[in-house]
């Protein structure tokens, strides 16, 4: 079961959009930490995704494992909410 | 899931030819379908700002054009599905695609997969990918903050995404391998920046190699320029080199041009009946979003002609 979904965004970023259109039909609950408003957390989400790009998925389950999708990719992103 | 019911019409892609398409054939009540891989506008969706859109006086930024295009084909009643087409066979009186959502049936396709960035195929560009190597400047520029940049190519997409970018960057090198091609207005908007000494352009230079440091991260690029080889210290690099057609599926079935780009006729016809394109995908297209829109509304026509039972032989393909 998926305790709680983190999404990592910037305003102009249109795959961001799809990850939480994706997740809105879905009906996952999720909270956007929006890069452009937070500069200040840039470094953690290099530090989960080892990536300098959005958007950055981050999938926390009951027992506290996490998956982290980088980029819309539903291929990583469909097991991860499994 | 696998769909056993034969729709009217599948259309391939979800960007300004196939959502435009999409409106014009739900609004006339035919059953469409479209498949999306990617993001839905595709590159339009992509775009920070788009100002030659007609009917947008201050322009608009290509997630809203997006956005709303894909509402207004939804409100007729288009359905997107999020999956990739893998294959496509022509059984006569329908269409068989393979897809990762298992085997879909049409009466009649258009595909409208458009193109995606072409990669620069120079060392350094893979292996720094996400960590300094970037093609889509407004999901990534906001890592770039105060931080020097490469922007390579000298088009339309290279000069409005370098104009991006200033919001962030301290200084741009822009490296342009021969002039610029870019509008006009384009090149008129980035001289601002280069007077203002955030952008400087650099015609006339290659770009050969990008290096990183020990953490994996980028840190120069290597250029030639009047055959000398020049470093541009970088925190990032940004690629904009024209456009490679998103042909995987089709190539080996329909007819194509000798880079991809499939072949149509003058009703917009593949060289397999029942099968149109539009958009950016079409040898010959001028890869405008306005003229994107355009083909995907004479597509839809001749898609009904086509329903309809009206002949449409395939004509001479260019």
């Amino acid at each position: 079961m998926v305790k709680n979904i983190t999404i990592f965004t910037t305003n102009t970023c249109a795959y961001c959009a799809m990850v939480k259109r994706y997740l809105d039909t879905k009906s996952h609950q999720y909270e956007v930490v929006n890069l452009d408003e937070h500069p200040e957390r840039q470094a953690e989400a290099l530090q989960l995704s080892g990536s300098l790009t959005v958007p950055i998925t981050v999938v926390t389950k009951e027992d506290d494992s996490k998956s982290v999708v980088v980029g819309y990719n539903l291929a990583k992103l469909v097991p991860a909410l499994g | 899931m696998a769909d056993k019911k034969v729709h009217d019409v599948v259309i391939v892609g979800a960007g300004p030819a196939a959502l435009t398409a999409a409106i014009y054939t739900t609004r006339e009540d035919i059953d469409t379908v479209l498949f999306e891989r990617g993001v839905v506008g595709g590159l339009a969706a992509v775009t920070d700002q788009i100002d030659n859109y007609p009917g947008f006086a201050e322009g608009v930024t290509g997630l809203d054009l997006s956005e709303q295009l894909q509402k207004q084909a939804e409100r007729f009643g288009a359905v997107i599905e999020y999956g990739e087409v893998t294959a496509i066979h022509d059984e006569g009186k329908t269409k068989r695609l393979e897809t990762t959502s298992g085997d879909f049936h049409a009466r009649a396709v258009l595909i409208a997969t458009g193109s995606d960035y072409k990669k620069l195929g120079i060392p350094g560009e893979k292996e720094f990918y996400a960590r300094g190597v970037h093609y889509c400047a407004t999901c990534d520029g906001a890592f770039y903050r105060d931080k020097k940049l490469v922007v390579v190519g000298g088009g339309n997409s290279a000069v409005q995404e370098t104009i991006f970018l200033t919001r962030f960057a301290s200084h741009i090198d822009l490296l342009v391998r021969s002039t610029l091609k870019a509008s006009d207005v384009l090149q008129h908007d980035l001289q601002k920046y280069v007077d203002a000494g955030k952008v400087t352009v650099h015609l006339g230079t290659t770009t050969d190699e990008i290096i990183g440091d020990d953490k994996n991260f980028v840190t120069k690029v290597i250029g030639t320029k009047d055959g000398k080889k020049t470093e541009f210290a970088t925190d990032g690099v940004f690629v904009f080199v024209g456009l490679d057609p998103n042909s995987q599926f089709f190539k080996d079935t329909l007819r194509c041009d000798n880079i991809g780009f499939v072949l149509t006729d003058e009703h917009l016809q593949t060289s397999m009946p029942g099968v149109f394109a539009a958009g950016d995908i079409r040898s010959g297209a001028t890869m405008q979003i306005a003229s994107a829109a355009g083909e995907g509304a004479t597509a839809a026509l001749k898609l009904r002609e086509y329903l309809e039972g009206r002949p449409l032989p395939v004509q001479d393909l260019v």
